[in-house]
Parts: structure tokens; sequence; C-alpha cells
């Protein structure tokens, strides 16, 4: 067993894929999920990660015992740094050093791995496919195509460090998020903002929505469960499911009315008259200051070689 | 369209925020002064509302599925500036808790999605729905154009955004530093996808949910509807008096005032003592509180209607009329503004009560 499961307080079961919502037909046949299945899907995998990110943070990582507004507020300038990195050698050997703190975070690697990377090679990778070619980005072609309509084509010197540069700034800057929100419990984070300057009624708005996202999501997924309960054959009608979808939302929202107003009387009742209050910030420590002061150190050091390395 | 970190420079993140930053006041500001103490709820769980409408699938006829956004459909249902608050609050749980958009371009994501779509979109609902029924079909589709026309806007500024990049930020061989694709390319991609896909979806589920909410839930349209019939769904006629055509009645008659020059002899009453006819009335002299009374007012602003010694006597007719209307108009201007400040006044105080009551 490892660290990372030895702290995990949801049960394993519940964080695992179940076979009863494999997309399989009779036969065994795959076939393609229809919107019934890939929106409930959708929900229960939102709250695996919330769970998983819950659990994370509650462990005893380095990350975790970093006073939340030092943590925020390193993070967006490690982000700020990041973005003026022009090398993607040099962003790769940042993003191995995520991993080493992930790991000492008591985030399980896999997990880490996959959240980032799981995505990019699907929105970033495919965006930026196009860009090699010489017909996007000048330059000095590097692998030749053959000639279209009698023009050259090939991939260019330029556009590939270009869609190297961006994918891993992309992979580095969301694993630079995934750190901070795995290690930090939401409410923490949402306190930290203040730091930001954040208003206080803007982040009890946050924390409100947040909290009402589990019980809306519980209200949609059984009215879509309901209607995959009905239907026998895959849902293909586009029409008829379009809809569908809208009176879900339609009914969405009068639940959601329903809830905002039975929340306000609640909020009157207990003497709610629009002063917003978080939650108190401990005292910061030597600890979160030498983090502080590595952050500062690091996004400088990174900044000077960028800058020595030209370009 | 959530623009991940890393596409844009920050500069441009900036940029963005800064534009955004008026926007964000602007509208918690407007809500919280409709709304008062509701507000946090309600927006909240819009917030709610609009991260799970970000969720929810769309069947597409190609078989595949699409999302929608749902700004301006927030915006039909709670008020524009209530959908500003609330589809940037869904943007930065998403961001945060997700990694789905970035965080230093979480000031464009809002820009483009959480300001430009409601706000635009909103004005062509209203302007598309004008002042038909609330169950009219034209109100549905009404809202559904104004989503397909907020959401291809708001792609629009995406592409914009992204366009500019490579123009503006690359190394000194030419490689670009951020999003590679110049304007003349990104503008026809985003806006191709988002015209012919992207934006259908959002105008059915718009209009969709409009439409239910039409048959199954009218009061809920009422919530930033409030002008309209319980009943019917039309437009109520206004209690208070319009003072538009009173006025154009007045403006005709004021303007028609000069034709009195035209006419013969002088008005009846308006005679000074001196020119009277005495023996019309069968008086042999003028009487003492006639006499006496008669000059009491010689400081008049346009004694006599007329500049001195009457030199011009039409002019100085229709300036003393011009001066005199101006003068009433103002009188009753101010009389109207009094009574407003205090109306409000009185209102403050009975929710202020009613707050300390509840």
């Amino acid at each position: 067993m490892t660290m990372a499961q030895a702290v995990t307080t949801t049960p394993r079961w519940l964080l695992e894929s179940q076979v009863g919502l494999c997309s399989c037909g009779r036969n065994g046949l795959r076939r393609k999920t229809g919107f019934v299945e890939k929106t409930i899907t959708g929900s229960t995998g939102l709250v695996r990660t919330v769970l998983r990110s819950d659990d994370i943070a509650a462990s005893s990582g380095l990350m975790q015992s970093i006073d939340e507004r030092i943590k925020l507020i390193s993070i967006v300038l490690m982000l700020v740094a990041v973005s003026f990195v022009r090398h993607a050698s040099l962003l790769l050997a940042a993003y191995a050093v995520t991993l080493v703190f992930a790991h000492l975070s008591q985030i399980p690697l896999r997990f880490f791995v996959k959240r980032v990377w799981l995505f990019i090679p699907i929105f970033t990778g495919i965006v930026v496919l196009p860009a090699t070619l010489n017909v996007i980005t000048d330059g000095r072609i590097v692998v030749p195509l053959g000639t279209v309509f009698g023009h050259r084509l090939g991939i260019t010197s330029q556009g590939l460090q270009a869609a190297a540069l961006i994918v891993s700034r992309v992979a580095l800057s969301i694993s630079l998020v995934v750190l901070l929100t795995l290690t930090t419990a939401w409410s923490r984070l949402l306190s930290a903002l203040r730091s930001l300057f954040v208003p206080r009624i803007f982040i009890v708005i946050l924390g409100m929505a947040y909290r009402y996202i589990f019980q809306l999501l519980d209200v949609t997924d059984e009215m879509y469960v309901a209607r995959k309960a009905r239907t026998v054959k895959a849902d293909r009608a586009s029409a008829s499911g379009r809809r569908f979808v809208a009176a879900t939302a339609g009914s969405l929202f009068g639940k959601s009315n329903e809830l905002a107003q039975e929340v306000h009387q609640a909020m009157v009742a207990r003497c709610w008259r629009g002063n917003a209050r978080t939650l108190a910030s401990r005292r910061i420590s030597m600890r979160d200051v030498l983090w502080f002061g590595g952050c500062v150190f690091v996004a400088l050091v990174v900044l000077v070689i960028d800058r020595s390395l030209g370009g | 369209m959530h623009i991940p970190d890393g596409y844009l420079s920050p500069q441009t993140c900036a940029a963005l925020y800064v534009a955004a930053t008026p926007f964000w006041l602007a509208a918690g500001r407007r809500v919280r002064k409709v709304v008062t103490s509701r507000y946090v709820p309600l927006v909240s769980i819009g917030a709610t509302y609009c991260f799970l409408i970000m969720m929810f699938n769309v069947p597409v006829p190609d078989g595949t599925t699409a999302h929608a956004v749902g700004g301006v459909l927030i915006a039909c249902m709670l008020g524009p500036w209530a959908a500003v608050i609330a589809v940037s609050t869904a943007l930065l749980i998403q961001a945060l808790l997700f990694g789905d958009g970035g965080v230093l371009a979480f000031g464009a994501n809002s820009f483009n999605m959480a300001i430009v779509m409601p706000l635009t979109g909103y004005a062509v609902y209203r302007a598309v729905a004008g002042n038909s029924s609330l169950v009219s079909r034209r109100r549905a589709i009404a809202a559904g154009i104004g989503g397909y026309v907020g959401l291809n806007l708001s792609a629009l500024f995406a592409a914009v955004e992204f366009g500019l990049q490579p123009g503006l930020f690359h190394r000194a061989d030419g490689t670009p530093l951020y999003s590679p694709f110049y304007i003349s390319q990104t503008i026809p991609t985003m806006m191709i996808s988002h015209l012919l896909i992207a934006g259908v979806v959002e105008f059915a589920l718009t209009a969709g949910v409009v439409a239910y909410l039409q048959r199954a839930n009218l009061p809920l349209m009422r919530i930033n509807h409030p002008g309209f019939g319980a009943d019917t769904g039309d437009r109520e006629v206004p209690h208070r008096v319009g003072w538009k055509r009173p006025a154009m009645v007045l403006s005709v008659m004021a303007l028609a005032t000069p034709l009195g020059l035209l006419a013969p002899g002088s008005a009846f009453g308006e005679a000074a003592p001196n020119d009277l006819n005495l023996a019309k009335y069968h008086l042999d002299a003028v009487p003492d509180g006639l006499r006496h009374y008669a000059g009491f007012f010689h400081n008049a602003l346009f004694d006599g209607y007329g500049f001195k010694n009457d030199a011009h006597p039409a002019i100085g007719y229709v300036v003393s009329a011009a001066a005199g209307s101006a003068l009433i108009a103002l009188a009753f201007m101010l009389w109207i503004g009094l009574r407003r400040v205090a109306r409000r006044r009185k209102s403050q105080r009975v929710r202020h009560m009613a707050e300390v009551l509840a």
C-alpha cells in the first residue's frame, strides 16, 4: 500500500470507474456514448476528482504545511515567471521539479501526470499541430512534406519550437495550478484569495457556489439516470435529445431558484445583514517565509537562465 | 473556448484583467442595489447553475455532443449584471478546481464569456423580443438569437486575443512565443466552428430553456421581467400617467401662442384703467380699488410684455412667453425632483425597518 493510499479517507471503490458505467452494448461491442451517458460520466468524474483532491489536501505533505496565502501568491508568481520563459527545455526542466514537489506533497505521481497530460494532447497538441507547418510559421524547413499546388510544404524548425514551447508552457502552468489546488482545502484556498485583493463578498459567493454544486449535481444526475433507465435503445435522436436537455436545464433552474430562496431565508434567520466573513488565517511561520523566499529565488533563477540562453 | 495559461502573453492577460475589473465592480454594485440581501444566495446559486450548464452535453446532428456556455440564458433569467458575476464565478471554480481555463488567463476568459457574451447577448435579446408577450414564441427565439450572437462575439474576441500574439511576441528568428496563429487564421477558424456548431448549440439550449419555462414555469421568467402580467404574460399598462403626450400637446400650444399677435383688438380684462371705455360698463369713474391696485406690480421682469418703450412689441411678446414657459417648466421639474428624493428616502427607511424586523 502506498503512502497516498494510507491517508485516503474516501473508500477506494468510490474513486474507481465502475463496470456498470462502461459504454459497451450487447455482445460486448463498443459503441459511441450518447449525451446522457456522457453527462452522467462527467458528473461522476467531477465528484471523484473533488473527493480525491479533498483526500490529498487533508494529508500531511510538504505543500500542505505551507500557509495558503503564501502558497497562492508564490504559485501565481511562478505562473507569471513561467509565462515569460522563452525556452521549452527550461520549461520541461521546471516541470520535472513540479513532479518532485508533487511527490513530496504525497500526490500520487500517476494521478498528477495523468491529470495534466490527458488533456494536453487533445486540446493543445491538436490545436498547435498545424502551426509547425511552414504555411503558418514561416522558417527553415526541417521535414519536407512535398509540394502542394506548386508550394513547398514542410515542418519548420521555428514551428516545432513554437509548438514545443506552447505545449510545455501549458503543461507546466496546469501542473502548478493543480499542485496548488490539490494541496489546499477549498475553504482555505478561498480565504487565501483575500491576499490577492479579491473582495470578501465575492469569496462568499464562490464558497456558496461551490457548496451547492454537489447538491444540484445530485438533482441533475437523478434526472439523467431516470432518462437512461427508461431508454431501451441508444439515445441517438438529436432533436428530442436537445428538447430533453433544455427541459432538464429549465427544471434545474426552477430547483436552483427554490434553493436560493430557502438559503436566503435560512441566512436571514441567522441574522444575515449582508456582511461577508471569511475564515481567519493562520499565523505565518518561518517555514512559510522560507518557502516564499525559495519560490522567488527559483523564479529569478529561471528568468536569468532564460535570458542567458538568448532568443 | 476556455483559454489555458500559456496561450496568451502575460501582458495581454494583465490588460484583460484591467479591462474586466470595471465591469465586475459595476456588476457587483448594480446587482446589490436591485436585490439587496438576496444578492449573495441568488448570484451564488446562479453561478452553480452556470457551472452545471457548462457540463451538459447537448446532442448535435452528427451524433456527437457539444457544450453550451449559458451566459445569455442566465442574463435572460437573472439580468445581465447578475450573469456577469455568476459566469465569472463559475469560470474561476473551473480554473482553480479543474484546471479548465488558466489562472492568469482568467481575466481574458471572463472578459470573453462573462462580460462580452451576457451583455451583448442580452442587448440582442431585448431588441429582438421588444414588447412581445412573456409567453410568445418570439421571446424564446429572441433569447436563442441573443445566445447565438453573444457566443459568436465572445469567440471573435478570443480569436482577436489569440491572433494578436504572434505579431507582438516572437523571438528574433520569428518563432512565436505564445499562440502561433495570426489574426487572419484565428478569426476564420474560430468563427466557422462557432457560427456553424457552437453557436447553434447555444441557440438551441437558450431558446429551449426559455420555451420550457414559458410553458412549465412562467413565474421564473418574471424574476427578470417584472413588468409583465401574471396571467397573460403581456406587458402591463403602466399605472402612472405618461408625460410624453401632454408634453407634446403643451409644446404645440406654446409654439402657437404668437398667433395671438395677429388677432385684432385687445384681450378682455387686460386693459389699463386709463384705457377703459367706462361708458361701456356704465361707469363714471375708475373705481378706487382698481386705480389703487392697477400699478401694484411695476417690478416685473418684462413689464408690459415688451422691451423698454415697446420698441419691438412682437419680439418682446415672444421672448417673454418663452422665458415664462421655461420658468414654469423649471419649477415643475424641481418639484418632481424633490418628490422623488423624498420617496426614495422613505423607501430606504421602510426597507431598513423591514430588515431590522426580519
